[in-house]
């Protein structure tokens, strides 16, 4: 036994010396960095104060660990789950509607093609005492258009050219040319504070400052961060008084940790745990599974062809056998009825596996041999999708090859170009602009990134929609270019995914279109 | 003395070319695996948008150019910042590596102490019922999967009756399931290396001599049949204690949502952060080459017939 015991004790002083030596050592998880205030209240410059009732607290499980805490930076879900709560954007969405609301801006109006004009909230201050005026909306957004800070999110601010301060409540945001989505690009941005940020560039990333519903108190990498309400909020003091966010990554462990009390709120609650949780609640979401079409090789060119396939595929069975009901039929567009250019005359194709047969006797093409290509792992029941839709796909007279590719190769066969697409593709879309021009610039114009179809009318449309300003006039290019893609069958068309969450039987919310965790939108109930 | 020294300067030698082989090694291979770019930008992003970041991050520059540029910072000791979290990589990776030692040296406890005094049990009374039982359930230690086992643990001890927490990190009540679910396997494999080298041992003949000395029976089983069997118990242990260091607690880590360097490894290797991998795998080289020196230094202390040569 004493062997034993000495080969434990070498090996331990031998990997700590090493953990000394190779650097310094670890240091010790982010401070609750109080942000530099002088002029917030006094009971927030204590130190933690005693947890607050218990009935005022709540803990949250998420998906992942935030990458950052810079509400900029990352196009990372995580970071979203806490800075939803921390940071504000000019523009809000209405939870159920998705519509466009005042946030930190109360009126808002396009001045001329290239600039629009926010009239700011008056009274508004960031979390550390600074004041919300424009010339923090100026540094907002030179900072996340800045080439060197070469931000993940640049893409959702593609079109924004700078902004000028009007006078101390007004600002002008200018954009490249006519930009109908402005306002919705400002419902994505957010607004960070400019003296705490220039001046505290390390602190920044760990410790956010923002004017939202909740303020920061700690993050400890990997294990929690905790937020406690702004007693200040200009929108009325949230209910729940402390919040804990917690990754809990295994799916499993999140519905445990539920059960055992553990938790109140989880997200990304699975279909078939739906039973056991204390209480589930959903929302129709904005992730779209679909499969691309590459238009360009045969038999794919013919539309017959094309219209068999979504004739082929039963999307209710699908909704239910895989996503238990959580899951609505995609109305033969990829946009809910949340997004901007929705065509509400647009419905999905009906299940009718005979008019798929006919179809492709039609055209010549029963039998024919297709590629399938899909992922594992990266969506919800992704792998499960793609085969259910091959073997439906099959049972009218088709032969699929499905390819479960790694996340990789899958990633370059999607952005391959239409000549090197593989003949079907599954992929997920999500779009929380909520305008129509993202999905269908990627997706469905002649030279999109994951484009594997192209049509001179869809892409004349969807380019002169890109600046039209007129917004009833922009509305109906969207209805058209919609019924066209849908008229060509431009890929399958398949569903629209619910976000579902698990909550304790105390807790009280509705989620969102937009699946933001919004706390201050909870109450605990006895 | 001087031959230890020079052993000892031979062997990290060694070392700092197989920690350089492997960074070698782990840069070629995460760059010739997609494009970092594409895996870091939403999906809609455009292929021009992707390009211009690419170039700004230095994806296009010549792989020799990388590699050089990240050569020269990584003798410094700067390994860049994580390319996902934008601060220091090694920082984030020596931040989570306490969390993952306390979880390997306490399955690695766990394991021992629970195998070595069934294992020499089993071996004492060859086919009994307590052998059985010992082999068979440390065959089932070895076999059952890790992912499974944790999450039987969870719903048993922290949902039905609430003894531990389901995950997270902080206080023994956190620590005790995952490090069993840990300790599982290494178990299951030292009970069984222990039985059968205390089997090979109880029929020595120095065995007889040191009872025919008049020896108790306690003393001649540990102080002489352990010590002799000592050398494959400690090889497989400081080999199972390297395996779950350098990275096979990634599972264990996620199940339980424990804060360690697996789990961050993993995310790394999902976000393709090149230079989070980079320090990761560093780390791991350096953990690994250090458990082999010492358990050459181990053996030659057991066994003094073993020469550091």
């Amino acid at each position: 036994m004493k062997a034993k015991s000495g080969t434990i004790l070498i090996a331990v002083l031998l990997v700590s010396l090493l953990a000394g030596a190779c650097g310094a050592p670890a240091p010790p998880p982010p401070e609750p960095t109080t942000p530099p205030a002088a002029t917030t209240p006094p009971e927030a410059t204590t130190p933690p104060e005693p947890p607050p009732a218990p009935e005022t607290s709540i803990v949250i499980a998420i998906g992942g660990d935030p990458s950052t805490m810079d509400p900029q930076y990352a196009d990372d879900g995580n970071e979203r789950d806490v800075n939803d709560n921390v940071y504000e954007m000019l523009l809000h969405r209405d939870p159920a509607s998705g519509d466009i609301v005042p946030g930190l801006a109360t009126a808002w109006e396009e001045i001329d093609d290239t600039t629009w004009r926010f009239t700011l909230r008056e009274g508004v201050d960031f979390h550390n005492g600074e004041p919300l005026n424009a010339d923090a909306i100026v540094y907002s957004v030179e900072r996340i258009i800045d080439p060197d800070f070469n931000s993940e999110q640049i893409t959702f601010v593609a079109t924004v050219t700078g902004a000028e301060a009007v006078d101390e409540h007004t600002v002008d945001v200018f954009t490249s040319g006519p930009d109908p989505l402005l306002p919705a690009r400002m419902t994505w941005m957010k607004i960070v504070a400019p003296v705490y940020t220039e001046e505290n560039p390390d602190d920044f990333l760990v410790a956010p400052v923002g004017t939202g519903p909740y303020k920061f108190v700690e993050w400890v990498r990997g294990d929690h961060v905790t937020l406690e309400a702004n007693e200040d909020y200009w929108g009325g003091v949230p209910s729940i008084g402390k919040v804990t966010i917690r990754p809990i990554p295994e799916e499993a462990t999140r519905l445990a940790a539920l059960q055992a009390g553990e938790v109140d709120l989880v997200k990304g609650l699975i279909p078939e745990y739906l039973d056991q949780a204390p209480k589930a609640v959903a929302a129709s979401g904005l992730e779209f599974p679909w499969i691309r079409i590459n238009t360009n090789t045969a038999p794919l060119t013919d539309v017959r062809v094309r219209q068999a396939l979504n004739y082929a595929i039963d999307k209710e069975a699908l909704a239910e056998a895989l996503y238990g009901g959580y899951a609505a039929v995609a109305q033969g567009q990829i946009l809910t009825p949340g997004h901007f250019g929705y065509n509400p005359s647009v419905t999905a194709y009906p299940y009718d596996p005979q008019m798929a047969m006919d179809l492709l006797e039609e055209a010549g093409a029963t039998g024919a041999t297709l590629e399938l290509v899909g992922e594992s792992g990266r969506w919800l029941k992704d792998k499960e999708l793609v085969e259910a839709v091959a073997a439906q796909l099959e049972a009218v007279g088709l032969d699929i090859d499905v390819n479960i590719a790694e996340w990789s190769d899958w990633l370059d066969l999607l952005f391959a170009g239409a000549e090197a697409a593989p003949d079907l593709q599954y992929s997920a879309h999500d779009n929380v602009l909520l305008d129509a021009d993202r999905t269908l610039t990627g997706m469905f114009t002649t030279g999109g990134s994951q484009a594997a179809y192209g049509n001179p009318t869809v892409d004349q449309l969807v380019e002169d929609a890109r600046t039209e300003t007129d917004v009833a006039a922009r509305e109906a290019m969207y209805y058209e270019a919609v019924q066209t893609l849908y008229d060509e069958a431009a890929c399958i068309f398949l569903l629209n995914l619910d976000n579902i969450y698990g909550m304790s039987e105390n807790l009280d919310w509705a989620p969102r279109l937009d699946g933001r965790i919004m706390v201050n939108e909870m109450t605990l109930v006895e | 003395m001087i031959g230890i020294t020079a052993y000892f300067i031979r062997r990290l030698l060694q070392s700092i070319l197989v920690i350089v082989g492997v960074s070698v090694v782990v840069f070629v291979i995460t760059r010739a695996i997609g494009d970092p770019a594409r895996m870091m930008m939403p999906l809609e992003a455009s292929d021009a948008e992707v390009e211009a970041f690419a170039v700004r991050m230095g994806f296009r520059d010549p792989l020799h150019v990388q590699f050089w540029n990240w050569a020269k910072n990584a003798v410094r000791g700067d390994f860049g910042d994580s390319l996902w979290q934008r601060v220091p990589a090694m920082e984030l990776v020596l931040e989570r590596l306490p969390a993952s030692l306390l979880l390997c040296f306490t399955a690695i406890t766990v394991a021992l102490l629970a195998s070595i005094p069934l294992g020499i049990l089993a071996a004492l009374r060859p086919r009994s019922w307590l052998d059985k039982l010992t082999t068979s359930f440390s065959l089932i230690g070895v076999c059952i999967p890790d992912f499974w086992l944790g999450l039987m643990l969870i719903l048993v001890f922290a949902v039905a009756i609430h003894l531990f927490f389901t995950s997270g990190y902080g206080t023994p009540r956190h620590l005790i399931l995952p490090a069993v679910t840990l300790a599982a396997r290494p178990w299951g494999r030292i009970t069984q290396i222990v039985r059968s080298s205390m089997m090979d041992e109880m029929h020595r003949t120095y065995m007889m001599t040191a009872r025919a000395k008049g020896l108790t029976e306690q003393k001649v089983i540990i102080s002489h049949a352990l010590k002799n069997a000592s050398i494959p118990i400690v090889t497989l242990a400081a080999w199972e204690l390297t395996r779950m260091l350098a990275g096979y607690t990634i599972v264990v880590e996620t199940v339980f949502a424990w804060p360690g360097f697996g789990y961050l490894a993993l995310q790394a290797i999902q976000r393709r952060d090149l230079t989070l991998i980079q320090a990761d795998v560093f780390v791991v080289a350096l953990i690994v080459v250090a458990m082999n020196i010492s358990i050459d230094f181990i053996y030659a202390t057991l066994d003094p017939r073993v020469r550091l040569a």
